[in-house]
């Protein structure tokens, strides 16, 4: 049902006692700095802007392979809330080399598994929103694909 | 202590950073870091600091209200806190959740408390000592308090009704678009559940953040002064209630009255707009 690589993230987290899930998403989050783009990479799409959902700027850049695969790279502003962070390093792992119409398919359910009851409350419903840019990213992509197969 | 919370009416009410660093370890102290950012404690804190959760330590799991007398008695023997420990909070968002926190103490009829001015993004800021290690205090035996302060320090929606009726001062300390009713979020939050938009009739805008440097820390007492007792009239001993969305931001405003200001009889109305907004026939101004 879930990419591979997301849900073996996914039955890890699941398996984690509370303290310990907290702490892998703390790993998690430690490791968000490393999905920004590297010198030298180029993008098929860029989407950098400030929503009202999320407390600082958030960037999605898209690379798509000669096979079709996706590739994201993200940057995150200093007030993104950790939860945030986290999501941002679980996706880019979890959802790497998947097309982008399977991106967008995925079903968001899969969040709370990994991030825990105990951690989902009104003022960080923003664990969902960098699934939600990731997959606008793919839609762009994917309509502008479309609209090229038309023309 | 710094040169200008000298002039504060409570000025054993803050801290500064320089003198919390030498202070780590004192005796009878116990530093509180309390965020919205649910994770950010686990990332780092100030060494020695336990996390106490507005919501899962503060707030009842079922009801919406605060936890029971004996809870909190548990919640304080648990963290290594008596009647005599000093809590000294401290967090992100330029302290709301610690004032929250702290008012919550109060609450329980706690009174040694103060915060750290600039929070935790100053004091991360100035390059000063963060930690992961979680610090384990020995356990206490807080007696369970014998009442709530509720009637002191906070309002509850029949007391904000009766105070826009009778032209007493109400302090609307949301962000601008908020009072004149065109948004019903925070900017840069998400919807929390509010069906009407607008302020509570009689009102004043005075957004929490008026109260505020840059680096988070407090203005000066003069500066309160002008924008609070000036600006907007109230007065030691005059009844005043405080509200934001769910009490959060209103806490620090209600800090800045009571211990900065000395201004007495300050109550926070923590069901605030998302319980005004949603409420059935509750009298509503916009603009």
């Amino acid at each position: 049902m879930y990419p591979p690589k997301l849900e073996a993230i996914i039955s890890l987290f699941e398996s984690l006692p509370e303290v310990e899930r907290r702490e892998t998403l703390v790993s998690y989050a430690d490791n968000a700095k490393k999905q920004e783009p590297r010198p030298g990479e180029v993008f098929i799409l860029e989407d950098v802007r400030k929503d009202e959902e999320c407390a600082d700027t958030v960037g999605v850049y898209l690379q798509v392979d000669d096979q079709g695969k996706a590739h994201f790279r993200m940057t995150l502003g200093p007030e993104v809330q950790t939860l945030t962070r986290a999501m941002t390093a679980i996706l880019c792992k979890g959802l790497d080399r998947r097309t982008p119409q399977e991106v967008l398919e995925l079903p968001s359910d899969f969040v709370t598994r990994i991030v825990g009851a105990e951690l989902v409350r009104v003022r960080s419903q923003t664990i969902y929103y960098v699934l939600t840019r990731i997959k606008g990213i793919c839609k762009v992509y994917l309509d502008r694909q479309r609209m090229a197969e038309v023309a | 202590m710094n040169t200008t919370s000298t002039q504060f009416a409570h000025p054993e009410a803050l801290v500064d950073a320089d003198w919390l660093e030498k202070h780590l370890t004192d005796d009878g102290v116990r530093i509180v870091e309390s965020n919205e950012d649910i994770l950010l404690y686990d990332t780092g804190h100030i060494p020695g600091a336990v996390h106490i959760d507005w919501r899962t330590d503060l707030q009842d799991p079922v009801i919406r209200d605060y936890i029971a007398p004996d809870k909190f008695a548990e919640l304080c023997s648990r963290n290594g806190i008596t009647p005599d420990t000093t809590c000294i909070f401290y967090g992100d968002k330029a302290n709301w959740w610690a004032c929250y926190a702290l008012w919550a103490f109060r609450l329980f009829g706690h009174e040694k408390v103060k915060i750290l001015n600039g929070g935790r993004d100053k004091w991360k800021a100035d390059g000063r000592p963060m930690t992961r290690e979680v610090p384990k205090y020995p356990g206490t035996n807080y007696p369970v308090p014998n009442r709530r302060f509720d009637k002191e320090i906070r309002a509850f929606a029949d007391e904000a009704l009766a105070q826009s009726k009778a032209g007493k001062p109400l302090i609307d300390v949301r962000s601008p678009g908020e009072y004149k009713g065109e948004i019903t979020h925070m900017p840069e939050y998400p919807q929390e559940g509010v069906l009407r938009g607008g302020h509570i009739p009689g009102a004043k805008s005075v957004p929490w953040k008026t109260a505020t440097n840059e680096d988070s820390t407090f203005k000066s007492a003069g500066e309160l002064a002008k924008i609070y007792l000036d600006g907007c009239g109230l007065k030691p001993g005059t009844d005043t209630v405080v509200y934001c969305r769910i009490g959060e931001r209103s806490s620090h405003t209600w800090f800045v009255l009571t211990y900065l200001l000395g201004l007495e009889n300050v109550r926070n109305y923590d069901g605030s707009w998302t319980e005004w907004g949603n409420k059935v026939a509750a009298p509503i101004e916009r603009g």
